[in-house]
């Protein structure tokens, strides 16, 4: 079957030979973009994590047949334009929120989803809605304060 | 004062890595490039009889199937006791039996599937008592030689024995004995395990590879193309972004020999990468340990002697794991000053799944044992738990019964720290029905290098180019602990440039100066001292050739500069007199002389002076060095235990809060305080980083994970069962202090500390845990059902109001 | 290897169902996929059904009418759902994880089997029924009935669980929900749902339910009954920890042991009633 949808803001089309497919097959086979990674395919980690009409989902266990007509952002998506870091990024790097970063792109995307929904979310919030994200290298505690330097960041860029 | 030192700074690949572009082994893909399946054993222990790959064969899409039966047999192994797929018996559930490339993962998963398998089931020891049974089964009939074997203990030997432990044991005015184990534990990098070999028309190998030790790896891959009749060819290893190593990358492994041997039968790049459920039931665990301690101290609490008697439940095979004891022996004989030291081991053959090294490699798991039993101790002796610790405090410049000579030492600020942080003194109150309790431990840990191998050395080449920047090429991998990040500030400053224009080289063994690996925190005071050599070189260099070249650069400087100042007033400073070697600084990519007038035009970009050396009339120069640095420790006489094996000595002591939930043995950190003896700061986020990271692992060590297996099965391959910690559990204020002790050795008087936040995690917590409810549990993790049991064992389903030992 | 189907409605659908032999309803995927990663189910095709509308309606009158293929976290956002039956709330808040919310759906949780489903334990206490289609017609069945085994539940092969359905809530009730988990991003070990009425110090209404200690989410009516119409005294609430630990059935798995298990129940039933206690009869 066809697969028709917007993703990073460029429409795609691409071809779902089974039908069953997983989006992050898709994405990180033929659409060539590895940045969303997979930690463990079972939805268990978050390393894939991806939003889809701006809600995070694992996309090792969303079908891609389902994103038909949607609008999905990627990691690769994430800046608004050129090289430019989008505030989560630049915030995860100013704050060392990074180590191995293989759980980064999934990190930040679940940051980008919390952040638009709350802009200023408590710690405790923070903590609880990275709980599907597994990190092993930083305890986490570098990770929450680039969460609150992100928050800060786009406040600064609303204004 | 260096600009860069001591200061947070990015890691060089966080951008790189936020914005999903860092190449993992996942990601990487070759032209033609297969996918490659194994075919794992379904028995713990068997004899193999037949294999049929016959339909495995015939499936479309299929390029290849290997057997032992079809292939060259390659051995590996710290002490050669495997072989890349198993030809005679499979000893292990997750032995390699066959494999398939195909031309998607999908096919190769489904053709692995379809082969047959016949085997004879063999008694299994799934237990170290039970395999040194008398007439046990034999794991291993033979050794790598051939010679037979008549045990399952493993051919490999660490003791230790000082004073006379008889006579201090019957004069010890306090002793008190224990035994405390510890589990399986998965490493759990986020990125899964993988390589990817490819051989070019002269059938040289190249490996990308998810490896902590790139040219160990070079030399075993090396022998194994001489195995596989391709002797004198060589291997070039890349070291993708590694997605966590955690002591996973210090082996070589059966699935990158199957990947080789795949690519040389099919002429095609071959891949193999494990899924996460493959990673927790195909790669080695962390060794699991039962540690028999005992300890004794006169009547003002010194310590007297200290018996450590250790089992390692090894599995099936030999990794370097195996030599955890080499480090165990650094606690048992040099944490807290004690006269009279046994240590001894025995590392066991069972048919369980082979175990390799996980971050403090041996350390967490003796520091476990003798930290809860120091409390005991204490208990025994009447004696506040820190004040013991006081008490028998290393101090610097002594010589520890091993012969580690301690350099600097911060162990008595740590262990005082902690205590006041911690507000030591006032704790011990009580929550409404619920229970608080703060405890202690320390650890010493090789802060030097620790020397297990005949070369402990590390090579560093610099490079500037025509431009100014400077590349860096260390054979030592970043596997995401921020070698990189220590290696940029370092170059940054020791040579004189801006470190956004540094330049950390991929690992690549092609490119890269060797280097024994990255273990045994060792990775940026063994790199940074060779970087620091490198740069002393260098800046020689530049100086010499800044000689004849900064006079006319300054020259034409100066004109240009009056060119567009015109009304600049003629300086009365002769500059030219100043020129010589030891009057030149180098900062920040400008050259100019030391203490003279801010003069502007006397400042030379960089790239000025390389590209008037290099287009130098009658012969250019370029500017590369090499330094190689071996640290000056010892390889230690393991069978004696004596040897001083690390250049310095990290030390360290945690803190911990915790409430109790006795009704649900719940347990919960309240706070937790850790003082470090590091030398000195080099890059305090990204060591922040390792700290706070460690230290999750420690709680998650301490309170939940655990492989679970039966009858050599694991049973919980997976992050639903297997609990690591999440944002949520590390939610408890975690205060950190530095102790800068300016160790003489390290670079910038730096000392390793990759894994000195891990190893006193877990006994601080149960000794919290016993200062809230007065039960040790001595098994590791400390579950909730585990202290309850506890809890009911000790008051007959009683639960107190308050607790015995309440202070 | 599973084809894919979209049908326009419900009807279409069970129709589908019927015409596929081996296939399988998708909602949200987040058990179903895991399970056909692990081979445990292999379906011949995949019948999606999380975009037909009238299957993600949250619909409050008085009652509550929830679609089956409403995501948790829908149901987390729908404020009247969330005030009318404060206790639903409770039971998804800490539930697997942000990501997965956003997927999984109401009608998956129950129709997984799980005996481990936060919701089950809520929505029995609450008194819900599911609303089951098929192609002869619907049917309702309550909650507390819909588990048959672990797995398995009595919606049949070519039915459809279209929706489950709330009373009004119980005026002035008070609903808690405990779990037990390792970790955050856990399945539970343990989980109990309370709904009580107390007036004048005395239990008028009772209903409790267990999640994760017996081979299905189970109503535990030997507690209910040491509890209902009685005065709720510190005394009876001991009684009921016992009675509870004693009425539940669980198993020993690698999670967690059956005695812990027990025991857990106990002093979740404790906890919960002393809530109740402590609130007061207001």
């Amino acid at each position: 079957m066809e697969l028709n949808f917007t993703l990073n803001g460029v429409p795609i089309s691409c071809s779902l030979p089974r039908g069953s497919e997983l989006l992050l097959d898709v994405l990180r086979g033929p659409l060539e973009q590895t940045g969303t990674k997979e930690g463990c395919g079972k939805g268990e980690c978050g390393a894939c994590t991806i939003l889809v009409e701006g809600r995070m989902v694992n996309a090792c266990l969303t079908l891609a047949a389902e994103v038909e007509g949607c609008e999905v952002t990627t990691i690769e998506g994430l800046a608004a334009g050129g090289s430019e870091l989008a505030a989560e990024q630049r915030a995860f790097v100013e704050q060392g929120g990074i180590q191995c970063g293989f759980c980064s792109p999934g990190m930040i995307m679940s940051v980008r989803a919390l952040l638009d929904r709350d802009p200023d979310p408590p710690e405790a919030e923070i903590r609880r809605a990275l709980a599907g994200n597994l990190c092993r290298c930083t305890g986490y505690s570098q990770i929450v304060e680039a969460v609150r330097r992100a928050a800060e960041l786009r406040r600064e860029e609303a204004r | 004062m260096s600009p860069y030192l001591g200061k947070a700074r990015p890691r060089p690949d966080a951008a790189e890595k936020a914005t999903g572009r860092a190449e993992y082994i996942h990601d990487i893909r070759r032209p033609g490039m297969l996918h490659a399946a194994i075919r794992f054993s379904e028995h713990a222990h068997a004899r193999i009889k037949g294999i049929d790959t016959l339909k495995a064969e015939r499936i479309r899409g299929v390029r290849a199937v290997i057997t032992a039966q079809n292939t060259p047999e390659i051995r590996l192994g710290f002490l050669r006791d495997n072989v890349a797929l198993k030809g005679e018996k499979v000893r292990q559930f997750r032995d390699e039996v066959a494999a398939v490339a195909a031309i998607d993962p999908d096919v190769a998963a489904e053709a692995a599937a379809a082969i047959e398998v016949e085997y004879e089931p063999l008694p299994a020891l799934f237990d170290p008592a039970s395999a040194l049974d008398e007439g046990a089964p034999l794991v291993h009939e033979r050794d790598a030689a051939g010679r037979p074997l008549e045990t399952n203990l493993m051919p490999v030997h660490f003791r230790h024995s000082s004073g006379d432990i008889t006579a201090a044991r019957s004069a010890a005015a306090h002793a008190v004995s224990g035994e405390f184990s510890t589990p399986l534990i998965q490493q759990s990098c986020m990125g899964t395990a993988g390589a990817l070999a490819e051989f070019d028309p002269r059938m040289n190998l190249t490996i990308w590879a998810k490896t902590q030790i790139p040219f160990l790896a070079q030399r075993d891959f090396n022998s194994a193309l001489s195995q596989i009749g391709l002797a004198g060819r060589n291997t070039r290893v890349i070291v993708p972004a590694l997605g966590g190593g955690f002591g996973t990358g210090l082996d070589t492994h059966c699935y990158e020999y199957i990947a080789i041997l795949l690519a040389w039968r099919t002429g095609k790049p071959v891949k193999i990468l494990y899924k996460r459920d493959q990673e927790f039931a195909y790669l080695s665990p962390r060794q699991s340990s039962t540690v028999r301690i005992s300890q004794g101290c006169d009547a003002g609490g010194r310590l007297t002697f200290r018996d450590v008697h250790v089992t390692q439940d090894n599995g099936a095979y030999g990794s370097w794991g195996a030599t955890y004891p080499s480090v165990m022996m650094i606690p048992a004989t040099s944490l807290y000053r004690v006269p009279n030291i046994e240590f001894d081991c025995e590392l066991v053959y069972t048919n369980n799944t082979y175990a390799q090294a996980m971050r403090g490699y041996g350390n967490p798991e003796l520091t476990w044992a003798l930290e809860s039993n120091l409390d005991e101790l204490a208990e025994a002796a009447g004696i506040d738990p820190l004040e013991i610790r006081r008490i028998n405090c290393n101090e610097p410049g002594e010589v520890t019964p091993m012969g580690l000579r301690v350099t600097t030492c911060g162990l008595r600020e740590c262990i005082e720290g902690v205590g006041e942080r911690l507000g030591w003194k006032n704790k011990g109150g009580w929550g409404a029905g619920k229970k608080r309790g703060v405890g202690l431990a320390s650890m010493v840990h090789v802060g030097g290098s620790g020397r297990i191998y005949r070369s402990d050395a590390s090579g560093v080449i610099l490079r500037l180019d025509d431009y100014g920047n400077l590349y860096v090429a260390s054979g030592g991998v970043d596997m995401g602990q921020g070698l990189h990040s220590a290696l940029q500030i370092m170059a940054a400053d020791s040579v004189g440039v801006d470190p956004e224009r540094v330049f950390i080289t991929q690992t690549d063994t092609s490119t890269c100066p060797w280097d024994v690996g990255t273990h045994a925190s060792r990775g940026a005071f063994t790199a940074g001292n060779a970087l620091l050599m490198a740069a002393e070189k260098m800046r020689r260099q530049l100086f010499e050739a800044a000689i004849d070249l900064y006079p006319d650069l300054v020259e034409q400087a100066r004109r240009s500069w009056i060119r567009a100042n015109p009304d600049t007033p003629p300086a009365d400073f002769d500059w030219r007199a100043s020129v010589a070697p030891e009057r030149f600084q180098l900062r920040n990519n400008l050259l100019s002389l030391r203490d003279t007038p801010p003069i502007p035009w006397l400042e030379i970009d960089l790239a000025k002076l390389i590209r008037a050396a290099h287009f130098r009339a009658g012969g250019g120069e370029m500017f590369t060095v090499e330094a190689f640095y071996d640290p000056p420790s010892e390889l230690p006489d393991w069978e004696r235990g004596q040897g001083n094996m690390s250049a310095c000595y990290t030390y360290g002591t945690q803190g911990v809060e915790v409430e109790v939930d006795t009704d649900t043995g719940d347990v919960k950190i309240v706070a937790m305080v850790s003082v470090l003896d590091v030398g000195r700061v080099i890059n305090p986020q990204a060591l922040r980083g390792q700290i706070v990271g460690a230290i999750a692992q420690g709680v998650g060590y301490a309170l939940y994970e655990q492989v679970i297996t039966e009858k050599g099965r694991i049973l919980n391959p997976n992050f639903t069962d297997y609990k690591i910690p999440t944002a949520v559990e590390i939610d408890f204020p975690l205060d950190l202090e530095y102790i800068e002790t300016d160790e003489p050795a390290g670079p910038y008087g730096a000392k390793g500390i990759g894994e000195p936040g891990l190893t006193p995690t877990a006994p601080a917590i149960a000794n919290a845990i016993f200062d809230a409810v007065g039960v040790r549990v001595r098994d590791l993790p400390i579950t909730p059902e585990r202290l309850l049991a506890a809890l009911h064992a000790r008051y007959d389903d009683h639960i107190p109001r308050r607790a015995p030992n309440a202070r | 290897m599973s084809s894919y189907h979209r049908p326009p409605s419900v009807a279409e659908a069970l129709r589908l169902k019927r015409e596929l032999p081996g296939s399988s309803f998708i909602a949200g995927g987040t058990d179903l996929l895991v399970q056909m990663k692990d081979r445990v189910r292999q379906p011949t095709a995949l019948i999606s059904i999380r975009h037909l509308s009238e299957l993600t309606r949250i619909e409050t009158d008085g009652g509550a009418r929830l679609g089956a293929a409403t995501p948790l976290s829908d149901l987390a956002d729908d404020s009247a759902l969330m005030t009318g039956w404060p206790i639903l709330g409770e039971a998804l808040r800490d539930f697997a994880s942000v990501q997965i919310r956003g997927s999984a759906t109401i009608g998956g949780n129950l129709c997984n089997g799980s005996p481990a489903a936060d919701a089950a334990p809520a929505l029995i206490v609450l008194g819900a029924r599911v609303r089951i289609a098929g192609l002869d017609g619907e049917r309702l069945l309550p909650v507390e009935q819909l588990f048959e085994a672990p797995g398995r539940t009595r919606v049949r092969e070519e039915e459809l669980l279209v929706s489950i359905e709330l009373d009004p809530p119980l005026p002035s009730g008070h609903g808690v929900f405990l779990k037990k988990m390792r970790t955050a991003m856990d399945v539970s070990l343990a989980s109990i749902a309370s709904l009580a009425l107390l007036r004048d110090g005395r239990l008028e209404e009772i209903r409790l339910a267990a999640g994760s200690v017996a081979p299905v989410p189970m109503r535990l009516h030997e507690t209910e009954k040491v509890l209902r119409d009685r005065p709720l005294t510190p005394e009876r609430i001991a009684e009921a920890r016992r009675v509870a630990r004693d009425e539940v059935r669980p198993i020993t798995d690698i999670r967690a042991g059956a005695d812990y298990r027990r025991h857990i129940v106990g002093v979740f039933v404790q906890r919960a009633l002393e809530a109740t206690l402590e609130k007061g009869d207001r």
